[in-house]
């Protein structure tokens, strides 16, 4: 089962149901802020990344996440997950 | 006294999964001293692991062949035995730099270890020394070992040889730290009560003596972005010094008894301090403030006590490389694994002994030292950082505290990027 959350640019992520409904996206999705496509791609990259390790035994590699995109992203995530 | 506090049941707190050992070989002779394991390294690229095996001598192993030893054979690791199976299986030759284990005789006893690679970009040159061929290759990996009489010897990892010796201190090397931006600038601290800075690629030239410590030098860490030293040292010495000028930035007060080690966080918004006093503090470095006080003793002693004899002495802190775990070893026989956000372990295990940490470089492993010579090897506590932390470290690699505070977000966001939630 896929979801599909739009970018306030137009751009169109399809991403697995059961991934992208850990961090507050169902409010996104309902009446959610405008999100530039630069910080919705990076939360989408994390869903998986948080699916893939979270119970796992491998070795968790690290998540690099550009300063400039940092500060927006975290202010996103904070509004949709207080 | 209690290890922890009141409100914990000690039966709940998780206990750590060993994943290995490395026993110390049987002494030659029956000495009382001379065995201890003061230092234990991790290569930066994680391909080596370097420990002082007590007598004089340094041991170095590929890590991830020690690793798969500990898979296949269970906990307990021999190092003689083990060494020769490493090496016949390695029989297919033809690799450049194959890894190999090592033992080093130092000449003396080893107090400090510190890896160093250079980043092939900063460097060329090729220098002959006296008697050393010293030539900076595209995959330099130096080991460099503090030494009980005050010098320091540099050797290369993938050959064993000694490259350079450096003397100037009168006193032991307590500790010894390469900047983490791959220049090969070397960081000393000694019993003399001084800090010398070396610049490897300069023959290991002295550049500067720093001074300020009345009292031992125990350890010295560079913060992330090489911009920062933290020196800690007896008499509740916590420095930091601005390894730009070689100016002292400030003192930060606050432990009541001798501070043995210190660590910054991967994103140098944090440095957390052991000391005899029984406490690890987390301090804010950009403005000196206390951020997190972890205990190992219960209720917490005053500070006459605190300042003396208390059988609960702090040897070690580590910060893990998620930027969330801090790691300590106290005298009450137990490794503790804490949380940033919690004021008790969130993981234990148990050492006699212990004397110093590392945490592996992908973080995944926490290595301890102890006084016979040997080295213990636990999992680390390790969950997905939430995309909170994750952007909060990005930041923070760029942002001091001062500019967060200037930020236009609100003030919420703010608490959570100063570390102050």
């Amino acid at each position: 089962m896929y979801i599909k959350l739009v970018s306030s640019d137009g751009h169109e992520f399809i991403v697995k149901r059961e991934h992208a409904l850990t961090l507050g996206t169902r409010k996104a999705m309902l009446r959610g802020p405008e999100i530039p496509s630069c910080v919705l791609s990076k939360a989408c990259t994390y869903f998986t990344y948080k699916f893939c390790y979270t119970n796992s035994s491998t070795v968790i590699p690290e998540f690099p996440i550009a300063p400039e995109t940092a500060l927006e992203l975290l202010m996103t995530v904070t509004f949709l997950d207080p | 006294m209690a290890s922890f506090p009141p409100r914990v049941n000690e039966k709940e707190i998780v206990r750590s999964r060993t994943i290995g050992e490395l026993l110390a070989p049987a002494a030659p002779f029956d000495k009382k001293c001379g065995r201890e394991n003061w230092t234990v390294a991790f290569a930066p690229d994680g391909s080596y692991f370097a420990w002082s095996q007590g007598h004089r001598t340094v041991k170095l192993v590929p890590w991830s062949q020690c690793l798969k030893n500990f898979l296949l054979h269970g906990t307990k690791n021999i190092t003689n035995s083990s060494s020769l199976r490493l090496s016949r299986q390695n029989s297919d030759g033809g690799q450049k730099n194959k890894p190999r284990e090592h033992i080093i005789d130092c000449g003396d006893i080893v107090w400090s270890l510190a890896f160093g690679s250079s980043v092939p970009e900063k460097q060329s040159r090729c220098v002959n020394i006296e008697w050393h061929r010293f030539r900076f290759g595209q995959d330099q990996l130096l080991l460099a070992t503090g030494l009980n009489n005050g010098r320091i010897k540099i050797w290369d990892v993938y050959t064993g040889k000694l490259l350079l010796n450096l003397v100037d201190h009168t006193e032991v090397v307590r500790d010894l730290t390469f900047a983490p931006d791959g220049s090969l600038i070397l960081v000393s601290a000694s019993r003399d009560k001084t800090l010398r800075v070396w610049d490897l690629k300069d023959d290991g030239n002295m550049m500067k003596v720093l001074r300020g410590h009345q009292n031992w030098v125990y350890s010295c860490a560079f913060s992330p972005d090489s911009s920062m030293l933290c020196s800690v040292g007896a008499s509740k010495a916590v420095f930091l010094w601005n390894m730009d000028k070689y100016t002292m930035i400030r003192k930060l007060e606050g432990h009541h008894h001798d501070v043995v080690a210190c660590d910054f966080s991967p994103d140098g918004a944090l440095l957390a301090t052991a000391s005899y006093d029984t406490r690890v503090y987390i301090w804010d470095p950009h403005n000196g403030d206390i951020l997190m006080e972890f205990g190992h003793l219960f209720p917490p002693p005053t500070p006459i006590f605190a300042g003396g004899a208390n059988d609960r002495w702090v040897r070690s802190v580590s910060f893990s490389h998620d930027g969330l775990h801090v790691a300590s070893l106290a005298d009450d026989k137990m490794v503790r694994f804490w949380r940033i956000d919690e004021d008790y372990p969130v993981q234990v295990a148990p050492l006699s002994n212990g004397l110093c940490c590392a945490f592996s470089t992908d973080g995944s492993v926490l290595a301890a030292g102890t006084h016979d010579g040997s080295v213990y090897f636990w999992a680390t506590p390790r969950q997905v950082p939430s995309l909170q932390h994750l952007c909060r470290m990005s930041i923070r690699r760029v942002m001091p505290t001062q500019e967060v505070q200037e930020l236009p977000i609100p003030s919420k966001v703010l608490e959570f990027l100063s570390y102050r939630i």
